[in-house]
């Protein structure tokens, strides 16, 4: 700061003593001028305490860059979960769709056989229940002979 | 979303003056900075989200509430020092003192007699601030230091517009009359 800035500063404490003195000075006024000296001083900091306070905000700053770091790989993450989710679904969809055929093309093939069975015993010489009669065999002996 | 050079921005205009208005209300620069530093952590952790508009008020609601953790705490500590201290002697006397500490970071005015009226001043002024109770001292500080208006003000205080305006009124008088009493 220049001399001549600081014979300003000076005038303006003066004035301000004077106008203090006077007893005019609003209330906004007196806070203007507290408020001035309070900023005066804030940026008169010890070098540790200026030091500190860089630290915090770097501390805070970087916290913050990770967060948005691990904002932007969760937005990947869940857009692979999202993917192989689908795949999954994909797989597991085809799964249920072969165990359908699967159980599709058993069920017709044995309604296929059951007809098959039945188209032999409507067509054999003998009826099926005469091969479930006890007297048959008796009654056949007795023919041949 | 505010980026992080953005609330670098933010964190660095306002960092001194918080760590003043801080260490006005625990009287104590190292708690001063650890609170400041805790205030800074939480407005980066939990409202990083906000835009910077929003951050002045959120970063002194954040710091009004992290002194009164303090207090709360400090008021638990006292009682078992004061059940304690019987116990052992002050460790106060043999801590060394850095000298750095007692280093003023660049002081741009050479002229002595400036120096020492300015100097005088201040530390008049700080003296009435901390003896100012501390609604009255939180009220002056964040509508005239922090220029917040009258309804944010009252928001970070948790009172009335009215309540504020009241206590800025009887701050500024009590700063007032120091100021007079000196000249």
């Amino acid at each position: 700061m220049s001399t001549s800035e600081n014979n300003a500063d000076q005038m303006n404490g003066e004035l301000d003593r004077n106008m203090l003195e006077a007893n005019d000075l609003t209330e906004s006024q007196v806070a203007h001028y507290v408020v001035d000296l309070l900023d005066h001083h804030a940026q008169h900091l010890t070098a540790v305490t200026a030091k500190r306070l860089s630290v915090a905000r770097s501390l805070a700053v970087n916290q913050v860059a990770r967060q948005q770091t691990a904002n932007h790989s969760g937005v990947l993450s869940w857009l692979g979960d999202q993917i192989e989710h689908h795949r999954t679904m994909s797989t597991a969809v085809v799964v249920v769709a072969m165990l359908l055929a699967f159980y599709a093309a058993q069920h017709f093939s044995s309604n296929a056989n059951l007809e098959n069975s039945d188209a032999f015993l409507l067509a054999s010489d003998l009826p099926p229940e005469a091969y479930a009669d006890k007297g048959f065999d008796t009654w056949l002996v007795s023919k041949t002979d | 979303m505010a980026t992080a050079k953005e609330l670098s921005d933010f964190l660095e205009s306002i960092e001194r003056r918080a760590f003043k208005q801080t260490a006005y209300a625990v009287r104590d620069d190292h708690a001063a900075l650890d609170i400041v530093q805790d205030a800074m952590m939480k407005l980066a952790i939990k409202y990083a989200d906000k835009t910077t508009a929003e951050f002045p008020m959120l970063f002194q609601r954040i710091l009004q509430n992290t002194m009164r953790d303090y207090w709360r705490r400090q008021k638990v500590r006292n009682l078992w020092t004061t059940l304690l201290s019987s116990f052992g002697g002050s460790a106060e006397n043999g801590d060394e003192r850095d000298p750095l500490e007692t280093i003023d970071v660049e002081d741009g005015s050479d002229e002595p007699s400036a120096q020492l009226v300015r100097s005088q001043t201040i530390q008049l002024v700080e003296r009435a601030l901390e003896k100012l109770p501390a609604r009255q001292r939180e009220a002056f500080i964040l509508r005239y230091w922090e220029e917040l208006g009258v309804a944010e003000t009252a928001a970070v205080m948790g009172c009335s517009g009215g309540s504020v305006k009241t206590h800025c009124s009887r701050a500024v008088h009590s700063l007032a009359k120091a100021l007079k009493n000196k000249v």
